[in-house]
């Protein structure tokens, strides 16, 4: 074990201690030890050998010292957003109550103020969503679509707060229009999301998402007055060829990396 | 808390084979001199921690399979004996099979016989595959050689990805493209078989194998070159002629062996690469037998050279394995994989040679020794070819009985006469 301390301080000799950087000699001496104990089960006897041999496992202790403090100083971060979710939750409703109480009594709209209070627990819930879905995405790919889920739920409480908005302040009898609206900005998003991310693959989602979406923009731009029923059905095929001249591009920027041996050996003979 | 390794293509590639073979890797080398069992051991503890697969377990998880690493003593991996009959104990080792979910992927066992050691290991093909395997003797023997005579700790293992995307990292970005464009189905779909005897409960796993003499491998090589043919082709073109004799094809039937090929031939440097397999295969065609063998080795040639020609050799067909992989759980790309992969009847594998300087152990050269691969269930076989000392030994791993022993050295026979016909100046 001492090899183990004479390697870790040798290797941090002229690093300024502090407290991450005792925690971390800490850390990597306990799992030294762990490791040597292990080891040790094996049947190897000779201790010159087990102590190179673990040594030789922690080989980049500086740099990886560097991704501890990374790493440390986003646990922090984290611990204190996890802090502000929870009491900002508390505090977020409480402040809502005495918002919606104080402009209810001086407005004496009842009938509209309860708004406050659904709208801004809703706008809450999308940033608690928010977070979930940057932590998610940090995660391995395996786990995105769960984030991709959430990405629709926030959106869908967002359309909420607009509708109601819409419905019980403005009483636009077409706030309908909302939700089809936020069907189509459910399909952009996650189009976003799967190329921001590098989702594998993403062609496929977007050759569904055209066909899917055209219908609900159809239904809101006719219903809205801004194109006509007809021909604004022709948004339908037009989604078709949108989607094949996808396809088309695709297949002729792909075509540039598709390997010819002739061509190859052509090239190479002149 | 249990460690995880990842399952790489390859691994579950192996795993799928488990239908037509056992996926080991067997190597046997003899030394004049008592190699020093405790050298040993620390040497093999020490590449049992670098290479942590030797010790997990594969996890056949329905979603994403892996390996759990699991303790072991070093007692559970080395064997060693005195044994009368040297010849028999080898044998036994060698055609034990190590089940995929054992703690273990690899055994060894050192022979002691009238002064003399002989050296065997078998691992699982699921690990490595023979040319990681070669590199891990020869890591062995120079790990044992610098701890017994100079006290240096054996640690000098490679260690790295066992990706099998580690063939694409030299390739320039456009190269890149294209290789990981090669959606092909590159299986074998040739139906002619090794006349071995039909399937039986008391087939057993035995390895068969026939001495070249250096002398007349000189002649090989030398008749190679006035035919602007390798080694391997010479050899396959003697495993095409032989088989049309003793399988009694139609001598106008065209007939396809499976060649293995090391895939690190696309990486530069692979001393940041664990312990993996990077093996392929490519398609030997000829149309037909030819009128005797000089226009059978025309063909093989001709063959062969088709893909040496090709720079993406051997990668086709990776990117479809790995798209079968990576889009549906495990248990059903298996499914998928296996309806369009057909695993080649015929094979070889010419896995090189086997240097004795590097083998050493103790300044002791080896003085005999061979390498060959899995134990094949029939109909399938596979020709394993190893070099030591300018001496070829011809290998085939089968389960089979008596009868399928005697098949496989008339096979041996008509390739020593095809050999000689070869040969003849």
């Amino acid at each position: 074990m001492s090899s183990f301390i004479d390697y870790i301080e040798n290797t941090f000799a002229d690093t300024a201690n502090n407290d991450t950087l005792y925690r971390y000699k800490r850390l990597v001496l306990d799992k030294m030890t762990e490791r040597a104990n292990e080891v040790t089960h094996t049947g190897l006897h000779d201790e010159k050998v087990l102590d190179d041999l673990i040594i030789s496992e922690f080989p980049h202790l500086k740099e990886n010292y560097q991704k501890f403090c990374a790493e440390d100083r986003h646990r922090r971060r984290e611990k204190a957003l996890n802090k502000f979710m929870i009491f900002g939750t508390i505090g977020f409703i409480l402040a809502l109550v005495v918002l919606y109480l104080a402009v209810s009594f001086l407005t004496d709209a009842w009938s509209q103020t309860w708004l406050l209070i659904v709208g801004g627990i809703l706008l809450w819930v999308i940033f608690l969503l928010s977070v979930f879905i940057r932590r998610i995405t940090a995660l391995r790919r395996l786990f995105h679509p769960f984030a991709r889920v959430l990405l629709a739920l926030s959106i869908m409480a967002g359309a909420t707060v607009v509708f109601l908005f819409t419905l019980v302040v403005l009483h636009r009898s077409d706030a309908w229009v909302i939700y089809p609206i936020a069907v189509v900005l459910m399909y952009v998003a996650d189009g976003i999301y799967a190329y921001v991310t590098k989702q594998k693959l993403r062609i496929i989602n977007y050759l569904i998402y055209i066909p899917a979406a055209m219908p609900m923009l159809y239904v809101v731009l006719g219903a809205l007055d801004i194109l006509p029923w007809h021909p604004g059905w022709l948004l339908m095929p037009l989604s078709v060829l949108i989607d094949l001249a996808m396809i088309a591009f695709r297949s002729a920027s792909n075509a540039k990396y598709r390997y010819k041996q002739e061509v190859d050996d052509e090239w190479n003979a002149n | 808390m249990e460690r995880k390794l990842n399952a790489e293509l390859w691994d579950k590639m192996h795993y799928l084979f488990r239908d037509f073979n056992d996926r080991m890797v067997h190597v046997e080398l003899h030394y004049d001199f008592e190699i020093d069992i405790e050298a040993l051991k620390t040497v093999l503890i020490c590449f049992f921690e670098k290479a942590p697969v030797l010790h997990s377990c594969f996890k056949d998880n329905h979603v994403s399979p892996y390996w759990i690493v699991k303790p072991y003593h070093i007692d559970d991996v080395l064997t060693v004996s005195h044994p009368d009959n040297l010849e028999e104990a080898v044998n036994t080792f060698l055609t034990q099979y190590i089940p995929p979910d054992s703690d273990l992927q690899m055994q060894v066992a050192v022979f002691f016989h009238e002064g003399q050691s002989t050296l065997c290991i078998v691992e699982n093909h699921m690990c490595m595959d023979g040319g990681d395997f070669k590199y891990f003797l020869k890591a062995l023997c120079k790990n044992y050689n610098d701890y017994v005579q100079n006290g240096i700790s054996p640690i000098e293992l490679r260690e790295g990805t066992r990706s099998f995307e580690a063939v694409y990292n030299d390739f320039s970005q456009t190269e890149q493209r294209m290789a990981r464009n090669l959606y092909k189905n590159v299986c074998a779909k040739d139906n002619h078989k090794f006349p071995l005897t039909p399937d039986s409960i008391r087939d057993h796993s035995f390895i068969a194998r026939r001495k070249i003499s250096a002398e007349k491998f000189a002649q090989i090589k030398a008749a190679g070159k006035r035919h602007g043919a390798t080694v391997n082709d010479v050899l396959v073109a003697a495993y095409f002629y032989s088989l049309y004799t003793l399988a009694d094809y139609n001598p106008s039937d065209s007939v396809t062996i499976s060649c293995a090929i090391d895939l690190r031939r696309h990486i530069k440097d692979v001393s940041d690469e664990g312990l993996t397999n990077h093996t392929a295969f490519m398609q030997c065609n000829i149309p037909e037998r030819g009128r005797d063998i000089f226009q059978t080795l025309q063909y093989v040639v001709h063959s062969s050279n088709l893909y040496k020609k090709d720079k993406f050799m051997g990668l086709y067909g990776l990117p479809l394995l790995k798209l079968g992989y990576n889009i549906l759980p495990h248990a059903a790309s298996e499914e998928i994989i296996k309806i369009g992969y057909s695993n080649p009847l015929l094979a070889m594998s010419n896995i090189g040679i086997l240097e004795v300087d590097k083998l050493a152990l103790d300044g002791h050269e080896p003085t005999d020794g061979f390498m060959t691969g899995a134990v094949k269930y029939k109909p399938y076989v596979l020709l394993s070819a190893t070099t030591m000392r300018n001496v070829v030994t011809l290998s085939m791993c089968v389960r089979g009985n008596d009868e399928d022993k005697r098949i496989v050295e008339r096979f041996f026979d008509l390739m020593e006469k095809n050999l000689d016909a070869l040969t003849v100046e």
